[in-house]
């Protein structure tokens, strides 16, 4: 029974097909979202099934498994999915290509799935490619649009040269380590490691192209552009995109997790590269002017703290930060759609809950001190949270970097939000309260969910990750570096958004001038592209 | 050696494509099925003569495999386009062992020949096989845009058709070096670029308001829909081949 689980990847295939017989298009969506709670049902059931067991369910020859991994992304993905058809069902109603549109989303979430199920390197493989296929069908949904078709050009080199590492890696592995298995890689490798690991130079190299290709997909710095200029897509796809497909390098880290223990440089570049990543993103953002590049932006900030806590040693975080980002990221793109369509129809913004909460002018407004704001949103919070810790008992409280990084990639993601609506304007306690209330969820969650994550997903081998992970960054070095993210946000955030600050009739500053001009352009990486790499 | 010779012209490691086009009496839509048929030969050649393939041929190939990439990027011809791109592959059918390499070629014979079939298609309905000016056909002939999206998706190396899966088993099951390196990634980068450029200029982009679009007619779908189940015959084929 349930090995039914397993057929999992295969459901959206047979929706898509069912789909591509139907003529009446409002049978179009009911039949998709009906299939697709099934799939939501039989993943939730698989779920409880590893949960009750402590038993993965392998099966098809070996070459899928729905394992810790898959019980906790599967259902995951599988909600978002229905979420997200639901949403496309009236959305891309007008849209010509309705049922292409149908078709081509359960081709997607077919790949994504059977890229967490795989257990077998050619599985994953084909997995990986299809998902790349896939996305590019949707970037280019829009077939009239030529900026959309030559975006999606460039998003596919990208995503073809992660396609090219991996293959290699694949080879690599296979050649070094003989086996496709990866239940079979992951034992050998874990062995090799408890054996006293290996100085071999090829497993580095492995190492590093899947790395590499995680980063690709995962639009790290400096292969990040086609995610910011990919937002031409429908919403939906946009959607699916920052909340599923550019988490894929997380979850690929994580099926690799026990190669990584072989290989402590790749953590260490992985920390650096996400480090980077993140700081540079997470201003950007603040700097671009196009609002949907904004969010590309903050989406590549988050993939750069993931990247980072892979570097760390804190693979569960990963997983766990992907997941509440996808929710974050998917629910801001898809409520913006509706907003628009509301505005459209009324000529005030209409009254939702964020809105009211955000947007309302409250007439006792009063100017407000910069530093005390940065100290209300910044260091409240954080004295809060150590304070609880501290107070719950001496032992519990072990500092960790990672729950360092979770609460500064909240701090960028909170200046995303305030970036949007313009708090200030409001003053409104209720502002704070929420912010403040969203930050304690998001590290209590951590500490009481995520941690229980790792002990689900990794068992006792969770702490060997942060012993391997030898770049030790201090927590006062951690402290200082992502602080500066925070303040440079802060000070951008402020000097955009909060109302009341006198700019002055006087010309600015040339150089504060140019430096915001690179800024604002990306630091003109993409008209450089655009300009001498005429390929699409 | 002789046979690598032999073996460097059938599988198409000399481009000898210029000389074809230059004679007055073939014309252009003829030079695929003849180096189609040279290919096939050459297979069986290599099937019959135990070789190994040596270095200085597959960089022959390599060489004439670049020039192929880059007349393949500068028409715009569906018909030239198909055996532009099966000279493109040659130093991979020249490297690869005999039996990848024939079940390589195969997949790439028959992805081509469905683009050579679409290519008779627009000269039936549009006068000519250049696609330069038929944009946007998933909107307006959805069939003949599907046919296309599948042909090229194939020809750009995605699974789940063959060329992918095949290109895959053949490069795992070849031996590593430089050249290796060298050509896997040119090929591999080479066919997307192709293929990606072709389905922005034909399946993608606004339907052009002075041409009249007609779909395939039914027979031609019969037809298209036989190669496409071949493909995906071939297709299971490889994914046994590779996990085997």
């Amino acid at each position: 029974m349930e090995k039914l689980v397993l057929l999992i990847p295969f459901l959206p295939i047979m929706i898509a097909i069912m789909i591509g017989f139907l003529h009446k298009k409002e049978h179009m969506p009911k039949v998709a979202i009906i299939f697709s709670s099934m799939v939501a049902l039989l993943a939730l059931f698989g779920t409880y099934y590893v949960m009750s067991t402590d038993k993965a369910i392998d099966g098809l020859g070996g070459y899928l498994i729905y394992n810790e991994l898959s019980a906790i992304l599967v259902p995951y993905v599988a909600i978002l999915g229905l979420v997200i058809r639901k949403y496309s069902t009236k959305y891309m109603w007008d849209e010509p290509g309705y049922k292409r549109f149908f078709i081509l989303l359960n081709f997607i979430f077919s790949a994504i799935y059977l890229l967490v199920m795989s257990n077998n390197l050619i599985i994953l493989t084909i997995a990986w490619q299809l998902m790349s296929i896939g996305l590019y069908l949707l970037i280019t949904f829009n077939v009239e649009s030529k900026s959309a078709i030559k975006n999606g050009g460039w998003t596919m080199l990208v995503h073809k040269l992660a396609d090219l590492l991996f293959i290699i890696a694949v080879i690599l592995t296979y050649k070094t380590f003989g086996s496709f298995d990866l239940s079979i890689l992951s034992q050998k490798w874990l062995a090799l490691y408890q054996s006293g690991g290996s100085d071999n130079a090829m497993i580095y190299l492995i190492g590093f192209l899947f790395l590499f290709a995680a980063m690709m997909k995962s639009a790290i710095m400096p292969f990040h552009l086609w995610l910011p200029y990919t937002s031409e897509a429908p919403t939906p796809v946009s959607a699916l995109m920052h909340a599923g497909v550019v988490n894929v390098g997380g979850i690929l880290l994580n099926k690799m997790a026990f190669l990584l223990l072989l290989t402590p440089a790749v953590l260490n570049v992985a920390f650096v590269m996400g480090l980077i990543t993140a700081i540079s993103a997470s201003i950007l953002m603040l700097a671009v002017s196009d609002i949907k590049r904004s969010l590309g932006y903050s989406t590549v900030g988050q993939m750069g703290y993931m990247i980072m806590e892979v570097g760390l040693g804190a693979f569960s975080l990963a997983i766990y930060h992907l997941m509440v980002h996808g929710i974050f990221k998917a629910s801001l793109f898809l409520e913006s759609g509706s907003l628009i369509h509301h505005a459209r129809k009324e000529p005030s913004v209409p009254k939702r809950l964020s809105y009211e909460i955000f947007w309302e002018e409250k007439p006792q407004y009063n100017s407000i001190n910069m530093f005390r704001i940065i100290a209300f949103f910044a260091i409240f919070p954080v004295i809060v949270f150590i304070s609880v810790k501290f107070l719950l008992g001496e032992d519990f409280f072990h500092f960790n970097v990672a729950t360092l990084i979770v609460a500064f990639a909240w701090l960028t993601g909170t200046q995303l939000f305030l970036s949007f609506f313009e708090v200030s304007k409001a003053n409104s306690p209720k502002v704070i309260f929420t912010l403040i209330s969203s930050f304690i969820v998001v590290l209590f969650t951590y500490e009481f969910v995520g941690l229980a994550l790792e002990h689900f997903l990794y068992g006792k081998n969770g702490e060997l990750f942060y012993e391997v992970a030898t770049l030790h960054i201090s927590g006062t070095m951690t402290i200082i570096m992502i602080m500066s993210i925070m303040i440079v946000g802060w000070y951008f955030t402020y000097r955009q958004h909060f109302v009341g600050v006198p700019l002055g009739e006087h010309k600015p500053n040339k150089f504060r001038w140019r430096i915001y001009k690179m800024l604002a352009k990306e630091g003109y990486i993409s008209d450089l592209y655009v300009k001498y790499f005429k390929i699409f | 050696m002789l046979i690598d010779f032999i073996l460097l012209f059938l599988l198409a490691g000399v481009p000898y494509y210029l000389l074809l086009e230059k004679i007055p009496f073939i014309q252009k839509d003829k030079i695929f099925p003849i180096a189609a048929l040279l290919v096939i030969t050459g297979m069986f050649v290599s099937c019959i003569f135990e070789h190994k393939s040596s270095m200085p041929f597959i960089v022959i190939a390599f060489f004439a495999s670049l020039f192929s990439l880059y007349k393949a990027n500068e028409t715009n011809n569906l018909h030239k386009l198909t055996y532009y791109i099966l000279f493109f592959n040659a130093p991979l059918l020249i490297m690869l062992n005999t039996k990848e390499s024939i079940l390589y070629g195969a997949s790439l014979i028959i992805a081509l020949l469905g683009v050579y079939l679409m290519g008779r298609y627009y000269v039936k309905n549009y006068g000519s096989a250049n696609y330069q000016s038929v944009t946007g056909m998933t909107l307006v002939s959805p069939y003949a845009g599907l046919i296309l999206t599948v042909y090229f998706t194939a020809l750009a190396l995605y699974p789940p058709f063959p060329n992918a899966l095949l290109f895959l088993n053949g490069i795992l099951k070849s031996e590593i070096n430089t050249l290796w390196y060298i050509v896997v990634v040119v090929i591999f980068f080479g066919n997307f670029l192709i293929a990606v450029r072709v389905m922005a200029k034909t399946v993608f982009g606004k339907p052009n308001d002075n041409v009249h679009y007609i779909d395939i007619s039914p027979t031609e779908r019969v037809l298209h829909l036989l190669i496409v189940s071949v493909l995906l015959l071939l297709s299971i084929i490889g994914l046994q081949e590779v996990i085997s």
